[in-house]
Parts: structure tokens; sequence; C-alpha cells
């Protein structure tokens, strides 16, 4: 029977059994699972938000069906929790027994593979069909934190080389913007832009599943591998399905994960037939225009030098009540 | 019937399923299962007829198999719907 694993001995031994399957044991995670028999933890499983982790089974136990009971307990507690897809990280050897339970590949390199369970692709894709131009058309996919002169600069020099623009927002809500917020500053920053389509991104790009070193922004090893299998999945499902052969990107002067995430696009997107096109990145004052120096000016409180790094449509809602409310949530700006 | 409640049955065990059942508008269902060029029509023939029997008009209905025979899908979905009709 599958339980919740609690107690202190419950987690020295799941530490124990997942050390000894070559993972290791990695909290953040909403659950943790664990099957005992005769007292001694025989698998173990997690799900942190839509990913599946640190599953495990003990060699003895091996070839049964407790790998398939402790996906199930996780699957199905994710599921009344408000979830309807779920992913995987494994190595490619294990890709067949994880299809084997339902899951679709969704990209995989040399080292790493990347699963979902519940066709989340199939059904995010599926929404945006009426979407769908001919083509060619071209992608950007950025977060928008908020909506710059640069990202302008970057959607419009894009927008005239193309059929279509699909402009991606990142979704995830790890960001000082809220996304309807940045969606908003987006919407308003392009109105202008006939041909351009704003999307979300869902966990399909630069997502807490496809990309977490992003919102981290610190050189995790790991991050390298994820970034591949992020951008592989852009090349294999959501660009073809947009019919995408452009991906265009600011240069990256300032943060060194998203300088290698730029790099690993050159790598790889080219080999899928994608041609990525890199822009100078803007500069105001003898620096490059950046969402974080916008940020930075907002801690500070320095609202004057805002102008010269935003177009007028993010301005307005910087300096809105309601923006305010996020950048200076004592008020005391106002 | 009525799916008036999120709700999931069955396992993930092999020649199981699992049958994930949500309220809706519209009645949609889809079919994931490791024989399903092999056995697909005749999953999805079962699935109708359990929901038509059950006067299930509207819902997401999920399924993924893992190759269940006729009567295993059959008490899987009727599970479902039973607990998705509950107050």
């Amino acid at each position: 029977m599958v339980t919740s694993l609690l107690s202190t001995d419950d987690l020295r031994q799941a530490c124990d059994l997942i050390d000894a399957s070559g993972l290791s044991f990695e909290p953040p995670f909403d659950d943790l699972v664990g099957i005992f028999q005769a007292g001694r933890l025989q698998a173990v499983g997690a799900r942190d938000g839509r990913v599946l982790k640190m599953l495990a089974v003990a060699p003895e136990a091996q070839g049964g069906s407790l790998l398939d009971d402790i996906v199930t307990v996780l699957v199905g507690r994710g599921y009344q929790e408000g979830l309807d897809s779920f992913f995987i990280f494994t190595s490619p050897s294990q890709v067949a027994s994880f299809q084997a339970l339902n899951f679709h590949l969704l990209a995989a390199s040399s080292k790493s593979a990347l699963l979902e369970y519940g066709d989340g692709l199939g059904r995010y894709l599926n929404r945006h069909r009426q979407l769908v131009t001919p083509g060619p058309n071209g992608a950007i996919v950025a977060n928008c934190n908020p909506f710059t002169r640069g990202h302008r600069y970057l959607v419009e020099e894009a927008a005239a080389q193309v059929e279509r623009l699909y402009l991606f927002v990142v979704r995830e809500e790890r960001s000082l913007f809220s996304f309807d917020y940045r969606h908003r500053m987006v919407r308003e920053g392009t109105a202008d832009l006939p041909n351009v389509t704003l999307l979300d991104t869902s966990s399909y790009a630069v997502s807490s599943v496809t990309f977490p070193t992003y919102f981290l922004k610190t050189g995790d090893p790991g991050g390298a591998l994820q970034m591949e299998l992020d951008l592989l999945l852009f090349a294999k499902h959501i660009a073809p399905f947009f019919h995408i052969t452009r991906r265009f990107v600011g240069s990256e002067p300032l943060s060194a994960t998203t300088a290698s995430y730029n790099a690993a696009m050159h790598r790889i997107l080219p080999e899928h037939g994608i041609e990525v096109t890199e822009l100078e990145r803007m500069d105001a004052g003898n620096a490059p225009i950046s969402a974080t120096r916008v940020r930075a000016l907002l801690a500070e409180g320095d609202s004057r030098q805002l102008a010269s790094l935003v177009p007028e449509t993010t301005l307005s809602f910087l300096l809105s009540r309601e923006g305010r409310r996020v950048w200076d949530p004592k008020g005391e700006a106002a | 019937m009525k799916i008036a409640r999120k709700v999931q049955a069955g396992t993930m065990q092999s020649s199981d399923l699992m049958v994930f059942l949500e309220p809706a508008e519209t009645l949609t269902v889809t079919i994931d299962s490791t024989v399903l060029k092999q056995f697909g029509e005749l999953i999805r023939a079962k699935v109708d007829e359990v929901l038509r029997r059950h006067h299930v008009e509207s819902g997401e209905v999920r399924i993924t198999d893992r190759g269940a025979l006729d009567y295993a899908i059959e008490a899987r979905l009727e599970t479902a719907l039973f607990r998705a009709a509950e107050e």
C-alpha cells in the first residue's frame, strides 16, 4: 500500500533508497510517498507541482508494479489538486518504461529526456489552433517583467521580417509582475503591430518545468541539460505547429543564464530548420536596456528615468494605481 | 447521470486504466492507451456504451489505458461516474 512519508525514519529510508538509485534527494516537493514491505521502504516517489521526481524502486522489488502504484497515487492526488498533466525527467534508458505508463516523450537529448502524462501539450496546442497561419512565421519567447523599450524594439524588428510573429509571454508566476500584468503591458505595447499574436507559454517553454534555472539565475550545471530540452521541445512540437521557422532573441550582455540559453539556441534550433536571429540590445544612457534595470529603478523608487527605458504604455501602467501597488506596496511614492 | 465533480478512478498498473472525470459544458472523451493502435476503436466503443447507458451528456472524460479488458473498463468508468455524481 502506498503511504505518505512523514516521519524522520520514513525520510531517512527515502533518502537512502533515492541515493542508492543514483538520484539525489532534492526538496522541495508537494507530496512524498512510498511503499513499505516488512518495515522496509521498497519504493518511493515525489511530486513537485507538475513534476514527478525521485522515483526509485529497491533492486529486489523491481519488475513488479510498485512504480505503477507510486505513480498512480502521485497523479491521482495531483489531479485532485487541480493538475491535469504531469512531467518526468529521466535518463534516455528509462523512457520506454514510462511510455508503458502512458507518458509521452516531449524531448530527449543524449543525456536526459522529458516525458508528459495527460497530453497537456496536445490540449495546449489545440486551444490555439485557430491562431495558426500558414507562415513562414517567427517567434519570440519573453518574460517582459516589465515590458521595456528593448522588448518593443525586438518585437518591431522581428514582426517586420515575418508573416506573423508569435510572441510567447512566459506563463510562470515567479516574477515581480504577475502574468496578467505582463500580458497586459505586452498587449498594450504591441497593439499597433497587426501581425503580432500574443500567446502564453504554459508549461512548455521557459517554465519551471522546462527551464527552472531561468528563475533562479544561478550557474546550476543541471540547467544546461534542461535548457537543451526546453529548446528541443520548442523545435519539435511548438514551432512545427505554428509554422515557425525563425526565432528572435535579444543579445544578452548581462545575465549568464540567459546568455547560455541564447548560445544553446544557436546550437540546437538551426539543426531543426529554425533560423535564430539575435538582435543587439538597445541602449539607453550608455547601458543596455533590460527589465532588470527597470526593476532596480523601481526598487529605488526612482520613476524619473523610467521613460527612457519603457514605452509609454508600460510607463502609464507602472504609474497607475494598480501598477504602483506591485512595485511600491507601501505607497510611499504615491 | 451527471458529472458533478472532479474525480479519478483506477490505477496505472498493467491491464488497468485510469479514468479522470470533470464537469464541462459539452461531452469530450479522450483516450490514451498503450494498445491504441490495435484496440483504440473497441475501447472507445465500450466507453461510449457505458456513458450512453448512464445518460452522461456532458463532462470531460479522460482515460489512460494499459491494455485493460472490457469489464475492467466498464467497472472503472462506472466507479468514476458514481463518485462524480455523488453530492
